[in-house]
């Protein structure tokens, strides 16, 4: 820790206003980086509102895409691929995240429970379209895209944050109900799934909204696992299917006004989407946390 | 509960006597079974990349990482990383110059200036934009950014400091180095803000208040007391957005233009790692070309898992000297 | 990540919210498109393809016609050439389509595949500059090569004001914009530029993806469009219906013959007279049609594209019935989208190698 301005000069002298002013700067600048913080996001989010909203239309998800036309179309494949995909990748992830939860906090001794952590934390900082680059190779190539496909990827994604959240409510159920749950004689594989586990339902549900919310606007994976796709709108995931975010990406890169609208459109869905449910979820999880802190 | 009768040795219950449930070892085996298949996901990620880009680690070897060319003509081909890594270096280091000062502005400003009342939706907001979809972001960069920075902050600070050859001629597509730089740095703002703010929030308050009993200003207290005493955790919040940055994919490769040179204009196009993999492995010509993309990716899971792992280690450290139970925060 | 530590009823009402809006989007999709969509029996069969963006337009034109006709339903993604060889070479598609004819190397990846040429059409150098008109442009080949070279920055140049005496040509720099994918447009045009300079021959060289010595790049005709759409000064190279769709300015280009020409279906067509006898492989290349009265209106960047299936597959009865239609009947609806009618000589060659494709 340094030392230096722990001094304290008179109150008066010109060297305390030299310190006030360097202070009152610092101060600034701290408002300043803040409201630049905020501004931006504003500034984004705002350039999505006003350009998707003029652009939101009944067509956008009921009508899929027609290539080369300028008759009234939409992107309805997007819309139920992405539900397909998520909803599947949420189904695969969401059970091995929960076992992995359990083994670290109910059973695994300390070192396994570090080293687990550590590999939950190691998959967590792996680059999505290196993940993307791993499904391809291990799944794609010679046999072909798919909507199953797609959704092992976004599930690898989604997992480190299931477990980790999971880890986290498991840790919070406190041990004197284990230990009466055990002390009646129940084993420890009932007491786990019959009386931790329920405990732990809300959180395990709002840790998997936010996972949700986080793989929904994903593109690099869904790039090698599901992108050579029809116009048609399917819900058959073993075919490729067309995802809001690809959909997105390729309608950016266009030229046409009219795809820049559709696109502006979607994202502001998208947005919308998900800065709702990651805002619900956070205000619910610090309301509850302040309720049961204050308990 | 031990039985006050003798029980005979056939019957005695092995395992020194605990009850031995078929559903204690079943729960254990599936749950350590999913543990244990995500440890081996892990490494099969890395075995199955490394795989993938053998073909041109055996051709190339190590020289792949200096060589400055990706020329996929029959008869010429030759490929390099090198123009990539300077790319990825370029833009990421970018990003945590920018970044860093207003994340660890914004983490001073939530835990000691704002008032209560705002205190948590601003957290929320900021946090709100790493929720923002990369692709939306580059949606944005490409449409709105691009052409605002081309058309006004591009010329201006050629004009201004154009004798640094960082500020060369201004862009004229729009797609340039700069323009993924600020991309780059508001994804990585929120990481660094939001470990900073839990940062702040853990300095021991008697230490602050000590501080500022002796008459310092909060400006003197927080250069002081409270960014040495996070110094390690600020150090792993940047290499994680450091690590975020480099992975960055779809955003940056809306953006930054996609040429293969090493030049010091921020205003030219350039190319990262992960950007290059995400505009050309759909189509690479041929198996070497695919097998070279893959060992860009490989480069790219070195430096994330390596940066992935510093942090950790370092905040372990922090964690330890501080003496903070691992997970415990304020 | 945030901290959890809520209670059931909050958690379970969040989920629940997520839930109910996917249901309603669901709902809502499905509703929407009841109406729209035929009815489809569970035996309608589909064609998946892939790859270049120069003829997508023309599937694209194909697929809803040859739907009502036959009830076969052809997807297809634009995703380049490059791309639609390496989708087919790695059978994640039914069909792979290239304007670039594949290489040896790639014959031998693809395992038994052929490429029959089914369409014809043009790629077009087209530019983006204020007070210039459409066609207002006169270019050489040998200048093109050195704009895309980096030798002529500016578009007022005295190159390119030689041949443009009467335009008046802003002091602005250029711009150049190319395909960032493996696409065959590029092939075309690099073959094209190899063709009429040797300094990008030795240089550059002629390739589906090469390393650019300057400028912007876009992902597919429709990316390189954006560029030029969106930056004054910018010259790029897209297929020609793609300029007409998005009323792009397109040059006039100088041919072997001594005549400016326009690309437009008579000056593909006399391009692709110059083929005589198609070889085995069906590897044509009428770029820079030779100085001839014959080819006097001929542009010079004219290109087939294929169509690329293995030789033995699951569907080659559907596909080969596909391909018969394109050949034949498919010509007539490429005219509007600058598509020239395939000559002869190559129809018979198509269909001769169609002949080799069985289940």
């Amino acid at each position: 820790m340094s030392a230096s301005g722990l001094t304290a000069p008179g109150f008066h002298s010109k060297g305390m206003r030299r310190r006030r002013v360097v202070n009152f700067v610092m101060e600034l600048l701290a408002w300043g980086a803040a409201a630049i913080a905020v501004g931006v996001l504003a500034v984004v989010v705002f350039a999505v509102a006003r350009r998707g909203w003029s652009a939101l239309n009944t067509d956008l998800l009921t009508k899929p895409p027609i290539p080369f036309s300028t008759a009234p179309q939409g992107l309805a494949n997007a819309f139920a691929g992405t539900i397909v995909i998520v909803g599947i990748a949420t189904l695969m992830a969401l059970p091995i995240g929960i076992l992995v939860a359990v083994y670290v906090n109910e059973f695994a001794p300390a070192s396994i429970r570090n080293g687990v952590t550590m590999v939950l934390d190691i998959l967590n900082g792996i680059p999505a379209i290196v993940i993307g680059i791993f499904v391809y190779g291990l799944l794609v190539v010679g046999s072909g895209q798919s909507g199953f496909k797609g959704a092992f990827a976004l599930a690898i994604l989604m997992l480190p944050f299931v477990a980790r959240s999971t880890m986290e409510v498991l840790a919070l159920v406190p041990n004197s109900l284990r230990e009466a749950s055990l002390g009646l004689g129940i084993p420890h594989w009932r007491t786990t799934l019959s009386i931790v586990l329920p405990q732990t339902i809300g959180g395990i549900v709002t840790g998997t909204v936010l996972a949700v919310a986080r793989v929904a606007g994903e593109t690099a994976p869904l790039l090698f696992t599901s992108s050579l796709v029809g116009n048609q709108t399917s819900w058959n995931p073993t075919q490729p299917l067309q995802t809001v975010p690809v959909a997105i990406f390729e309608l950016s890169e266009s030229p046409d006004p009219a795809d820049h609208a559709r696109a502006w459109a979607a994202a502001f869905i998208l947005l919308m989407f998900i800065l709702v449910t990651s805002l619900t979820a956070r205000w619910l999880a610090n309301r509850s946390r302040s309720k049961i802190a204050g308990r | 509960m031990t039985s006050v009768d003798a029980t005979p040795e056939a019957t005695r219950r092995p395992f020194g006597g605990r009850r031995v449930r078929f559903g204690d070892i079943g729960l254990q085996l599936i749950a350590g079974g999913a543990a244990l298949a995500v440890t081996i996901l892990v490494v099969l990620i890395v075995w199955k990349v490394v795989q993938g880009a053998k073909p041109a680690i055996e051709k190339y070897g190590l020289s792949f990482i200096t060589t400055v060319a990706w020329n996929p003509v029959i008869g010429r081909e030759l490929y390099g990383a090198g123009s990539f890594l300077f790319g990825t270096a370029v833009t990421s280091i970018f990003a945590l110059i920018l970044a860093t000062p207003l994340a660890i502005g914004i983490a001073l400003f939530l835990t000691e200036l704002a008032p209560k009342a705002i205190r948590a939706p601003i957290t929320a907001l900021v946090e709100t934009l790493a929720a923002i979809p990369s692709v939306v972001i580059g949606l944005w960069g490409i449409l709105v950014l691009g052409p605002i920075l081309r058309t006004t902050i591009e010329p201006w600070l050629h004009d201004v400091l154009g004798f640094i050859p960082l500020f060369g001629p201004p862009s004229e597509a729009g797609a340039s180095v700069f323009t993924a730089g600020i991309v780059l740095t508001i994804m990585i703002l929120p990481i660094v803000s939001s470990i900073s703010r839990e940062l702040f929030l853990g300095v021991p308050s008697d230490l602050k208040e000590g501080a500022l009993a002796l008459g310092t200003t909060r400006w003197e207290m927080v250069r002081g007391v409270m960014i040495p005493y996070s110094s390690g955790g600020i150090a792993a919040a940047l290499i994680l957005g450091l690590g975020r940055a480099l992975g960055e994919a779809i955003a940056v490769t809306q953006v930054i233009g996609g040429s293969v040179s090493i030049q010091w204009n921020l205003f030219a196009t350039g190319d990262s790692l992960a950007s290059k993999i995400a505009a050309s492995y759909q189509g690479a010509t041929s198996n070497l070309e695919a097998s070279s993309l893959i060992y860009l990716g490989v480069i790219l899971l070195v430096f994330s898992l390596v940066a992935n792992i510093l942090a950790q280690w370092i905040v372990r450290r922090t964690a330890r000297k501080h003496g903070i139970v691992r997970g415990g925060h304020a | 990540m945030p901290k959890i530590g809520i209670s059931r009823k909050f958690g379970l009402a969040i989920g629940t919210m997520v839930a109910l809006a996917a249901v309603a989007v669901v709902a809502f999709i499905v509703a929407g498109s009841a109406g729209a969509s035929p009815r489809r029996t569970a035996a309608t069969a589909t064609l998946n393809g892939a790859g270049s963006s120069l003829v997508a337009p023309l599937v694209a034109t194909w697929s809803p016609v040859y739907d009502a006709a036959t009830g076969v339903h052809v997807n297809y993604s634009s995703v380049g050439s490059g791309a639609g060889i390496a989708a087919i070479t790695a059978r994640t598609v039914d069909f792979g389509a290239s304007d670039a004819p594949l290489s040896p190397d790639q014959f031998t990846a693809c395992k038994g595949c052929v490429q029959i040429p089914w369409a014809l059409s043009a790629t077009v150098p087209t530019y983006n500059i204020p007070g210039v008109g459409d066609t207002r442009l006169h270019l050489s080949g040998p200048v093109l090569a050195d704009i895309f070279l980096g030798l002529i920055k500016k578009w007022n140049d005295p190159a390119i004001k030689k041949l443009n005496p009467k335009l008046s040509l802003p002091d602005m720099s250029i711009t150049v914009a190319h395909r960032s994918d493996g696409s065959g447009d590029t092939f075309a045009f690099t073959d094209y530029l190899s063709k009429v300079s040797g300094t990008w021959r030795t240089k550059v060289g002629n390739n589906t993806a090469v390393d650019w010595p300057v400028g912007v790049g876009g992902k597919g005709n429709a990316g390189v469009a954006a560029i030029i759409k969106s930056t004054p000064g910018c010259i790029g190279y897209i297929s020609v219906a793609y300029v007409l769709q998005n009323h792009l300015s397109k040059a006039r280009m100088l041919n072997a013959a001594g005549k400016y020409t326009l690309p437009g279906v008579a000056q593909i067509e006399n391009a692709a007279q110059t083929v005589k006898k198609v070889p085995a492989n069906n590897q044509m290349s009428i770029v820079d049609p030779p100085r001839s009265k014959k080819y006097a209106v001929a542009w010079p960047l004219s290109t087939f594209t294929y169509i690329i299936v293995p030789t033995t597959s699951a569907k080659a009865s559907v596909l080969r019935k596909f391909i018969f239609w394109a050949l034949t009947a498919g010509q007539s609806y490429g005219r509007k989208l600058v598509f020239a009618p395939i000559p002869k000589v190559v129809l018979v060659a198509a269909e001769k190698t169609l002949g080799k494709i069985h289940s």
